[in-house]
């Protein structure tokens, strides 16, 4: 528990007069694998955006080892290099190759050397086996091979967290897999990973942290164990209990 | 004047095209150059204006940058309505003799001309560039955005090749109509082709004849532009298949490569 990266306190989150986020408390320590389950519009996609500043959050801090990021001076451009983001539609730029897409962020925010650029990038389009691929354009490629793409772009910036929202929701079941043993090996190697996931068996083989939400709060947090096997509270129960008849 | 003039159709056209027709091609030469300088200008203008109008305002930004950002976007939108809203025609006599009388500027015809169709061709664009930007689809800014490029990065690795791509035919578009209109910068004394056109016309009281030329030529010269406009935005595009690129390093150090998907068949293996 000794290497804190990321402490979210009392974070709050109101679109209009649509509170989404209320008083979320969290830590994430090097290497954890965290897990944010919860239904459809309890706010899971809002947190992990706040979390990287796509929104702002309305109160509460973001303290990025200790130093708050939300606040009005902070570059955070700057900050995303070191907490990268996967998403569920990919994202990939679609103006791009499929090795330009993850050499652009080293050459032109990171200012590193070309040559220096596409090696890294290859050794991680290698990675997520996708290093056959640099020719193609993103429009050339099936769903499980975008999102692996994009997995090595984010990878390619070197950063110290990664977070994901809901990475496989987008792909046809066959190609599920590819992504989450992409993930999965990942977390092997230590990466520090946020993941929003409706997948309830990586949620419970890979990470050590889960955390549940509803209705905006956090309703219960845990470890796998305590989560899947003695859920202490009812929503959480109930939830679980949908995901274990079907 | 004498009995040697043909009084038939066809004899009068090439009576046209072997007597006057340097000064056709003279007159269809100054329309291109109006019509592709006009329109480059024009695009770059489009380009500054679009761009401008689609820079974000932060919550957190500074109220200078806020009042500096409206300011300059509401004079931008009254130069787009005013040129979009009135016909060239009006603007070249508005402006051609508004300079003449109020400034004591004579213009010349190049300078006229050029300074006409470009701002005209600017409030165009800038509408085109400014829809072009906003119809990139959201997550391609927020997949720059995540890999910590600003806002000028974004938009100039990201956002901008893509809205170029999709606005060609706009631009095209406006070469093509240029081509037509700048037609009208005649009533300023522009020597293009229908000024040439209708300045032989009258010589010989030869209006349907002349202007048949003129047809033709205009003609000629649109169907070529848009020929070499569609070769453009071919090469643009790209090969419609991709390599694979089936080095051993590459090939057998992927653990997870599940051998390529083909798709529609377009993918070429191998080397
Ligand atoms: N930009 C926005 N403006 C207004 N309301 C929003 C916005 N983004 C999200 N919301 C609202 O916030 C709530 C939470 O949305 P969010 O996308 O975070 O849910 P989620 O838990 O990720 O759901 P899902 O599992 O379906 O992805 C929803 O009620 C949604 O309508
Ligand atoms: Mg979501």
């Amino acid at each position: 528990m000794g290497d804190e990266i990321l402490r979210v306190g009392h974070l709050g989150k109101t679109f209009g007069n649509n509170v989404v986020l209320r008083d979320i408390d969290f830590t994430v320590s090097k290497g954890d694998v965290t897990s944010i389950i919860g239904s459809s519009g309890s706010g899971k996609s809002t947190l992990l955006r706040c979390i990287n500043l796509l929104e702002t959050p309305t109160c509460g801090e973001i303290l990025y080892h200790g130093v708050p990021i939300n606040g009005k001076d902070v570059n955070a451009s700057e900050y995303r290099t070191h907490v990268g983001m996967v998403f569920q539609t990919f994202n990939l730029f679609n103006n791009l190759s499929v090795l330009k897409n993850c050499v652009i962020g080293q050459t032109k925010v990171l200012k590193k050397n070309k040559e220096e650029s596409i090696a890294h990038a290859v050794t991680y389009l290698e990675k997520v086996g996708m290093a056959p691929y640099i020719n193609a354009k993103p429009h050339q490629l099936s769903g499980g091979q975008k999102q692996r793409v994009a997995i090595a772009r984010a990878l390619a910036m070197d950063p110290e967290v990664l977070l994901f929202d809901e990475p496989t929701s987008a792909l046809d079941p066959e190609t599920v897999g590819e992504v989450l043993a992409v993930m999965r090996s990942l977390a092997r190697e230590g990466m520090t990973m946020i993941v929003v996931t409706h997948e309830m068996a990586f949620a419970r083989d890979v990470s050590n942290h889960v955390v549940f939400m509803s209705e905006g709060i956090i309703c219960e947090e845990g470890t796998p164990k305590e989560i899947f096997e003695s859920p202490k509270n009812a929503r959480t129960q109930e939830f679980l209990a949908r995901f274990t008849q079907n | 004047m004498t009995s040697s003039l043909p009084t038939d159709f066809l004899g009068r056209i090439i009576y046209l095209i072997t007597n006057y027709g340097s000064s056709f091609l003279r007159g269809a030469g100054v329309t291109i150059a109006i019509a592709v300088v006009g329109t480059v200008i024009g695009c770059l203008i489009g380009f500054v204006v679009g761009i401008t109008q689609t820079i974000p305002i932060h919550a957190n930004d500074s109220k200078l940058k806020k009042f500096l950002l409206k300011i300059v976007n509401a004079i931008l939108k009254i130069y787009v309505e005013v040129f979009r809203g009135t016909p060239m025609i009006v603007q070249a006599m508005f402006i051609y003799y508004g300079a003449l009388m109020y400034l004591q500027i004579s213009m010349g015809m190049w300078i006229a001309a050029f300074f006409i169709v470009s701002i005209n061709t600017g409030a165009y664009m800038a509408e085109t560039v400014r829809g072009g930007i906003i119809s990139v689809d959201l997550g391609q800014t927020e997949g720059a955005k995540a890999i910590g490029m600003n806002h000028f990065q974004t938009m100039l690795y990201v956002v901008f090749p893509q809205t170029l791509r999709n606005i060609i035919p706009q631009i095209g578009n406006n070469l093509i109509i240029n081509i037509k209109d700048s037609s009208v910068l005649s009533v300023i004394g522009t020597v293009e082709l229908f000024y040439a056109a209708k300045q032989t016309a009258g010589a010989f009281y030869w209006y349907f004849e002349s202007m048949t030329v003129a047809m033709l030529v205009y003609l000629a010269m649109t169907l070529i532009t848009s020929f070499l406009l569609r070769k453009w935005e071919k090469k643009l595009d790209g090969a419609a298949s991709f390599d694979l690129a089936t080095t051993d390093t590459l090939a057998h150090t992927s653990g997870l490569l599940r051998g390529p998907t083909r798709r529609n068949g377009g993918h070429r293996h191998g080397r």
